[in-house]
């Protein structure tokens, strides 16, 4: 008999209200709103609840359907903060249809968090299912048509990838006949099981947005509306991306030289591919959202060199990104409420308005590009020295895989000056004088998530290494470099200080400030310098213009591409179908002398 | 006092009542098919109940009290009562459907014959134990069917018609050419005593001439390719509860009931014909589902599907080990609950919109929303999404065909239904999505009855729980012992003796 359990209530308690949640009008908006508060609130200290209380399971009959062990419960909280913080967020920000879009909010939640309880392989794949189709129709809440487009890419790339999991998970099915996570623990060394890892990593990469599944991504963070964005792919999908990569590379399979060396490739030309797409972009949500991408890289790298340290990076690297990825979308959300656009032509100059989206932004934007002290550096960091550790095993391309992350990291920073230059510094067009700093609905996800990734990278080894992390893996780790970032961060601090300090007295005291004369035309419109343009001669570099322009025309998205080659069949199929019936007869007569043919003949 | 009969009685009889009474007493022919097809429907119900109790699951009626193999027999074994319900099931629900939706065509009462008449070939079909018997059903079901597409009498509706009888009558010849050589062979035409008479006779090379025979006429009947192409016609031409009734269960019955009760039960699965089986139903998968990514006609599409997804049931049930026979029979459950939901959500649609066109369609979920809502849970339980009946039947192919040690057979089952992933997301939700933008909202001018919505929530609902037939206890007896009767093959004959003695 299905007893109560807190696994099980964690799992059904969301998905039971925000089914309850869908038909409210927006009349009782506010019911969805308290609904949905108290329902996350209550799964937020749940998970806490199961964090502290692991290993826990639910037994269904003869099967565990849900566990929570070290891994999963730290997965499980995680989604937990982040469903709780876009909560809050999202009553500043939704207005339209407050009962379906918590409800699904919820139903994601719930779905999730079987996700990363789920020991079944079956209940697995369910709840795996059921993700895309909320993404789907959380990022058509709006339903125009860019939107929907982008929702539908995502459902169809995440949808196919579901498939192809299916079929890893059946080939784990044939080679060990259970369907339990905890009995699963095969050795790479033939075929099947080779082709059972790849599948499953397909789905992890097509969730998380590794490279080649990355395309829908960006079209999401672009067009999507900007909480969910900040929910699912930002933070969600790469929990549940990683935990998959992670649960199939630690646990269910043991990995050997091969599929680290497919992680490695997948995470090194995502780095640097998404990235230099990254740098080009001139629009705030869709530059994230290629951001979102090259991080996954890191992830996938940290995993695939397979030294403990290394892992350790990947996963700390996950819960980072997750946390400054989803609060430079929230800033980006805020921005696109306040000043209605986030085309970065349009804006400038911000940080006088939003000083608190501002802060938030910059320390979001420094953690992701890897500068210390904040937690982007250190998780980095340690993904470094796995490759290092790599490299002292004796594979020979360790040094390609290093330049490619530290590249990156060079290349993200340049980026995100980029952006923080043309949204927040630089100057202001006129229509953007009278913008208001964002509410407190947005301030507090965002201040939350930003000083979080002080806290964490300041006292990196004390709270989230060893809190979270370390038992997640459960192995000991030993590091290369020294990296002490409490006493790194009090002499950073000093040095910031006594710059401050000397500052007034080295300033020099005479300048005036006049207008600009450009023969009588208006100054404003003319020397106005946004930055976009930053990086744009990269993109007529030889060799390196030829990928743009491919990339500019879908050649590497395997969605368009796919649409392409289907479509040609089609085309000639419904060429065939010419609508006359002695043609139809033929193929009639034709198909019974192939019968004939193969049961008289072979 | 036996219930075997009152299948094609109350059918039949019903038919019969609707041709006297329909044209003078308006409602009457609403009020008789109803009734007839809840009649059916309890039936059907009450047989599961019966041959749970039955020992060894069968039960043969002698027609005229002729001891069968001189007489007709109807035999009703565990796959017989999944059938029937499946059949009488969507029957009855696309029956409260079409009281109002007919009401657009003069002559209701003639659609209700028709309709009773199609209905009674099938149930002929499902129980009877003679080959020549299931000719004759047959051509009852498909004649009837002919009728029932051209029912509109539009040009385009008539070309179809035509194309559709024309074919139709092709196979059915073939099928005819079949039971003479074999009647000949076996001298029987009780198929329990030509299974006994085959392996007595042994192999002979008359056996795949007639396999062939029946596989292009039950084929076409059941629309696989190549012999599929009167099926993009006739579906999308016949009024909506018809093109439900077709691709929900006509095809189904015609063709699949009808192929592996024969070449299961009396022939015996080979390895070459089902090697034939196999290639026929990824043939049908991937021609089916490319072809429905480049259509924007919503009926069409749905049609298109069909073909795609009865290439499924056909590759569970050749594959033939019993996991792969259950996740076959179990698609074919769901593909007629799911499918004849979409082609009446298609009527609806249509009804109200005044274009089949997807492209000129959008925001049906918010102005219609039993219809939009109903016709997204079908497109996403027919894409495999779960937890919807769907994804578990799929999920079972596909297992199976891993477990049979067929890993390319299962890529390509994974294949199709990423593309029907696609098609359906490409063309249909965009239809119930979508804002107002460039939409005449005033063109929703007449919006479904409470008992069009009825029959379509009801279905919907069914599409949901439709997985928990996979429940011990629920369920699954019934799929397993219809998946047993195929599996045991040509065991059938034995059982069918022992019952008579």
């Amino acid at each position: 008999m299905i007893q109560s359990n807190p696994l099980l209530l964690m799992v059904g308690l969301p998905i039971v209200i925000g089914i309850l949640c869908l038909p409210l009008s927006d009349r009782l908006k506010s019911v969805a709103k308290v609904l949905s508060f108290l329902v996350t609130l209550a799964s937020l200290a749940g998970s806490i609840f199961i964090f502290i209380k692991r290993p826990m399971n639910w037994q269904c009959g003869v099967t565990t359907m849900f566990n929570a062990d070290n891994l999963s419960s730290f997965i499980g909280l995680g989604i937990s903060f982040f469903a709780f913080l876009i909560t809050i967020y999202s009553f500043g920000f939704v207005e339209k249809s407050l009962g379906r879009y918590f409800g699904y909010i919820l139903i994601t939640l719930g779905v999730s968090l079987g996700v990363a309880f789920a020991n079944d392989l079956i209940a697995l794949i369910v709840f795996w299912g059921i993700l895309a189709i909320t993404l789907y129709l959380l990022v058509n809440m709006q339903a125009t048509e860019s939107s929907s487009r982008a929702a539908k890419k995502a459902l169809i790339i995440i949808g196919s990838s579901d498939a192809i999991m299916i079929f890893g998970i059946a080939l784990i099915w044939m080679i060990t006949r259970t369907f339990s996570m905890d009995r699963v623990r095969l050795p790479l060394t033939d075929i099947t099981s080779l082709a059972a890892y790849i599948c499953i990593a397909v789905a992890a990469f097509a969730k998380a947005g590794a490279m080649p599944f990355h395309s829908w991504l960006p079209d999401v963070a672009q067009d999507g509306p900007t909480p969910v964005t900040a929910y699912l792919p930002a933070s969600l999908d790469k929990l549940l991306g990683i935990y998959l990569l992670a649960r199939a590379s630690l646990n269910l399979f043991i990995m050997n030289s091969t599929s680290n060396m497919v992680l490695l490739v997948v995470g090194s030309v995502t780095i640097i591919f998404a990235v230099m797409m990254a740098l080009v972009q001139h629009d705030f949500k869709r530059l994230l959202g290629y951001h979102a991408v090259s991080q996954v890289g890191y992830m996938v790298l940290g995993i695939g060199t397979g030294s403990p340290v290394g892992i350790a990076g990947g996963l700390f690297h996950m819960l980072n990104n997750a946390i400054y990825k989803s609060c430079l979308f929230l800033t980006g959300g805020a921005v696109e409420k306040r000043a209605g656009t986030t085309d970065l032509t349009k804006l400038g100059g911000l940080a006088k308005n939003m000083p608190i989206t501002f802060i938030s932004c910059l320390i979001a934007s420094l953690a992701i590009s890897g500068v210390p002290p904040f937690n982007g550096f250190v998780s980095k960091w340690m993904v470094y020295q796995g490759i290092i550790e790599l490299g002292k095993t004796g594979a020979r391309l360790w040094i390609v895989w290093l330049a490619c992350a530290m590249f990156g990291s060079a290349l993200t920073l340049a980026s995100f000056l980029k952006l923080l230059h043309t949204t927040f510094l630089g100057q202001r067009s006129k229509d953007l004088i009278d913008i208001r700093e964002a509410g407190f609905a947005f301030a507090f996800p965002m201040v939350t998530l930003a000083g979080i990734c002080c806290i964490f990278g300041i006292f990196a080894f004390a709270i989230p290494l060893s809190i979270f992390i370390i038992p997640s893996i459960g192995q000991a780790i030993s590091y290369l470099g020294v990296w002490v970032p409490t006493t790194a961060t009090a002499l950073l601090m000093i040095s910031i200080l006594s710059g401050l300090l000397i500052y007034p007295f080295y300033r020099p005291k005479m300048f005036r400030s006049v207008q600009t004369f450009v023969g009588g035309e208006d100054p404003e419109s003319l020397q106005r310098v946004s930055g976009v343009e930053f990086y744009d001669t990269i993109k007529d570099m030889k060799g390196l213009k030829f990928i743009y322009e491919k990339e500019e025309a879908k050649s590497f998205d395997i969605y368009d591409q796919g649409k392409n080659i289907i479509s040609f069949f089609t085309k000639i199929l419904q060429h065939l179908h010419n609508g006359v019936l002695p043609t139809y007869i033929v193929w009639c007569l034709l198909g019974m002398i192939g019968m004939f043919f193969i049961l008289f003949f072979r | 006092m036996t219930v075997v009969p009152f299948f094609i009685i109350v059918s039949l009889g019903a038919a019969f009542l609707i041709s006297v009474f329909g044209k003078h007493y308006k409602r009457s022919s609403d009020y008789l098919a109803n009734s007839a097809c809840f009649i059916l429907l309890a039936l059907s119900l009450y047989t599961l109940n019966l041959i749970c109790k039955t020992p060894n699951h069968i039960l043969v009626y002698r027609v005229g009290g002729w001891i069968p193999p001189i007489g007709i027999s109807m035999v009703i074994d565990c796959l017989t009562p999944f059938m029937l319900i499946t059949v009488n099931l969507v029957a009855f629900l696309i029956a409260i459907y079409s009281i109002n939706y007919m009401e657009r065509y003069t002559d209701k009462w003639k659609f209700y014959t028709l309709f009773m008449l199609m209905l009674a070939g099938m149930n002929g079909i499902i129980i009877t134990g003679d080959i020549f018997n299931l000719f004759v059903f047959l051509e009852i079901a498909a004649i009837s069917s002919y009728a029932l597409v051209a029912f509109g009498t539009e040009a385009e509706e008539l070309e179809a018609s035509f194309k559709y009888a024309v074919m139709g009558s092709v196979g059915s010849s073939f099928i005819l050419l079949g039971i003479a050589i074999l009647y000949s062979y076996t001298s029987t035409l009780n198929m329990a005593d030509m299974a006994k008479a085959i392996t007595q006779k042994g192999p002979a090379k008359i056996l795949p001439f007639v396999s062939v025979l029946f596989l292009m006429g039950f084929g076409l009947k059941a629309a696989l390719v190549p012999f599929h192409a009167w099926l993009p016609d006739a579906h999308p031409s016949a009024p909506a509860p018809i093109s439900a009734m077709l691709s929900g269960v006509l095809i189904k019955v015609l063709g699949i009931y009808a192929l592996s009760r024969i070449f299961f039960n009396v022939f015996g699965m080979s390895q070459a014909v089902s090697r034939i089986f196999i290639i026929l139903a990824i043939a049908s998968m991937v021609v089916g589902s490319i072809l429905a990514f480049g259509q924007s006609d919503i009926k069409r599409l749905f049609a298109y599907s069909s073909i795609s997804q009865i290439g499924y049931i056909v590759l569970g049930l050749a594959i033939g080990t019993p996991l792969s026979i259950m996740g076959g029979l179990f698609h074919l459950f769901n593909h007629s609950i799911f499918k004849s939901l979409l082609f009446l959500n298609s009527g609806v649609i249509e009804h109200s919109i005044g274009t089949r066109d997807l492209k000129k369609m959008s925001g049906i979920l918010y102005k219609m929303p039993v219809t939009g809502y109903t016709t997204l849970i079908g497109a996403l339980s027919i894409c495999g999404i779960p937890p919807l009946g769907g994804f578990w039947s799929k999920l079972i192919i596909i297992f199976a065909c891993i477990q049979a040690n067929h890993p390319v057979l299962a890529l390509i089952a994974i294949f199709v239904s990423i593309l029907t992933l696609a098609y359906y997301f490409k063309a249909v939700t965009p239809a119930l999505f979508g804002r107002e933008d460039g939409q005449d909202y005033k063109s929703f001018r007449k919006k479904a009855s409470w008992a069009m919505n009825a029959s379509m929530i009801a279905l919907a609902t069914l599409s949901i729980i439709s997985g928990l037939m996979l429940v011990p206890n629920l369920g699954a007896g019934l799929l397993k012992d219809a998946t047993s009767v195929l599996a045991n093959g040509i065991s059938y004959a034995n059982l069918v003796f022992e019952a008579l003695k």
